[in-house]
């Protein structure tokens, strides 16, 4: 993840040989780069940027996906039992023999992700793969990915802007900006990393403005915002601070209906890091 | 195993630029245009001058041989720049240099899409052009000559297809410097004129009268297929030293 510039497609684009880095090493499934990159070819599937616009217009959805498959050296009897079976997964079996130039821009995208699929790749460098998909296509993408990584072992490498979809999907995730990784680790060490940070949500019975006031006195608490009928704030340390902010509004006549933990995102954490570096 | 996946990109490279209107309509009529011409011309003195057909016929022969080159390669650097430029220009490159293709299959393979069509378009028109000749001398009961005759066949044969491999690499050198087919049709198209001036050169070899002095077209023949020679090394070492995928991707 990271904004727009911060070099996740140049990161692709390395790691599928398509460009030398001009220092610094990178090795995919074992081999190098720049020393092995038609071995780092034959181990990867690519979904570049923009992907529904890489697809080859006047050829038919089947034969995109056939011109491949004689690339990749797929066995000829195999190459029309694997392609009817991710054609059908991705719902364009019935398309396929319309030029892929004349699909629309989310069954373009579906093919380019069948393409890259079709050799079953051990490693997978997806570039935004469901930037133009509808949230049904989307979910179905990421379940197939899910069941993917799992069946074949694959590894899948995914630039997003989508960091609920990264949440959902991710094992690991790197946080990069010009170039450079801000943060990177497990999913959940992440997600666990931020919630030490703390933000909660406090719904009063009674008298928003006096819980408000309260809230702000304490040193503690480095922010805290009215909405419509709760606070939100931010409290540091929340598990040695949270009760002493609980205590001071009880004391003094707050009545609280709730006072809860927001489930920490990426997003938070997203926000957090490219925020800190602004 | 490299011939193979590089028969693959010529294939789909060929058929891709089958489906460019402009590409398939120009090589149908540059196939058409030399032997129409060619066999026109013979056709016309038999049947107004019968008599001086064996006479004139070889007399025009070092003027049509080059023309019916000329038509047969011209579309070499039609299909190259839709197989180098156009691939670019789809965004189709990016996936395909992804695959496992090595440069040298890559490069094997967009040489081949323009290098086979072109060969066939050229061997055909001889071919065609030689079969017309003989019916019409038969037909008209004079003994059958050979139009392109054996000095032709010699420059067409040999140095042609040395002047299309010439003719591909210089697209592969234009490839990396331009961003359009059309540029690349345009700057092959001035290229293409320099070529053909070896081609031309047999023409320099008829007299005032008509007269053809054979050992003149033979020597000038011969010199045409050096200079495509030295042509093809030049702009082939320069095509495979300067085909890389950071410079195809970068543009």
């Amino acid at each position: 993840m990271g904004p727009n510039g911060a070099g996740k497609s140049t990161t692709i684009r390395l790691l599928c040989t398509l460009l030398t880095p001009s220092e610094g090493t990178a090795s995919v499934g074992g081999f190098d780069i720049v020393e092995s990159p038609v071995s780092v070819r034959e181990i990867i599937g690519v979904m570049p940027e923009e992907s529904n616009h890489t697809l080859y217009p006047t050829m038919s959805t089947y034969e995109n996906l056939e011109y491949f498959g004689k690339l990749y050296e797929i066995p000829e009897a195999e190459i029309p039992e694997r392609i009817e079976e991710l054609l059908n997964f991705m719902g364009l079996w019935e398309r396929k023999d319309d030029p892929a130039g004349e699909l629309s821009t989310g069954n373009r995208q579906r093919l380019a992700l069948c393409r890259a699929l079709l050799h079953r790749p051990k490693v997978l460098l997806l570039d935004e793969p469901t930037s133009a998909l509808d949230p049904i296509a989307s979910k179905k993408v990421r379940e197939l990915i899910l069941s993917l990584a799992e069946k074949y072992k694959q590894t899948f490498f995914i630039n997003s802007h989508n960091l609920a979809e990264v949440q959902r999907i991710c094992d690991r995730i790197a946080i990069i900006d010009k170039g450079r990784i801000l943060l990177s680790g497990k999913t959940e060490e992440l997600r666990s990393k931020l919630q030490a940070s703390q933000n909660f949500t406090i719904r009063v019975y009674n008298d928003l403005e006096k819980a408000l006031s309260i809230a702000k006195s304490m040193e503690f608490v480095t922010s805290a915002e009215k909405e419509v009928d709760s606070l939100q704030v931010t409290i540091e340390d929340p598990i040695g601070n949270n009760s002493t902010l609980m205590q001071s509004l009880l004391s003094q006549g707050v009545r609280i209906i709730e006072f809860a933990e927001e489930a920490a995102t990426l997003e938070d954490l997203y926000l957090d890091v490219i925020g800190g570096v602004a | 195993m490299v011939l193979r996946k590089s028969l693959i990109v010529a294939k789909a490279d060929l058929r891709m630029a089958m489906k460019v209107k402009m590409v398939k309509y120009s090589l149908v009529i540059m196939s058409l245009m030399a032997p129409i011409m060619a066999i026109g011309l013979v056709l016309l003195i038999a049947l107004t001058a019968p008599a001086i057909l064996v006479t004139t016929i070889p007399m025009l022969d070092s003027l049509f041989a080059p023309m019916i080159g000329i038509m047969a390669i011209i579309p070499a650097t039609m299909i190259s720049a839709n197989a180098l430029v156009g691939e670019r220009e789809q965004n189709t490159l990016e996936p395909l240099l992804c695959t496992p293709l090595t440069n040298r299959e890559l490069l094997i393979g967009k040489v081949l899409s323009s290098f086979i069509p072109t060969i066939i378009l050229l061997l055909g028109s001889v071919l065609i052009t030689e079969i017309a000749t003989i019916i019409i001398f038969a037909s008209v009961g004079a003994n059958p000559v050979l139009f392109p005759g054996t000095a032709s066949l010699y420059l067409l044969l040999v140095a042609g297809p040395i002047l299309i491999v010439a003719i591909v690499s210089v697209m592969i050198l234009i490839s990396g410097k331009v961003k359009r087919v059309y540029e690349a049709y345009q700057s092959s198209g001035a290229i293409v004129i320099v070529f053909l001036i070896p081609m031309l050169l047999p023409m320099m070899s008829t007299s005032d009268l008509g007269n053809v002095n054979v050992n003149l077209v033979w020597l000038s023949n011969t010199i045409t297929l050096l200079i495509a020679s030295v042509l093809a090394i030049i702009t082939s070492a320069l095509a495979i030293s300067r085909f890389n995928r950071d410079r195809m991707v970068s543009m």
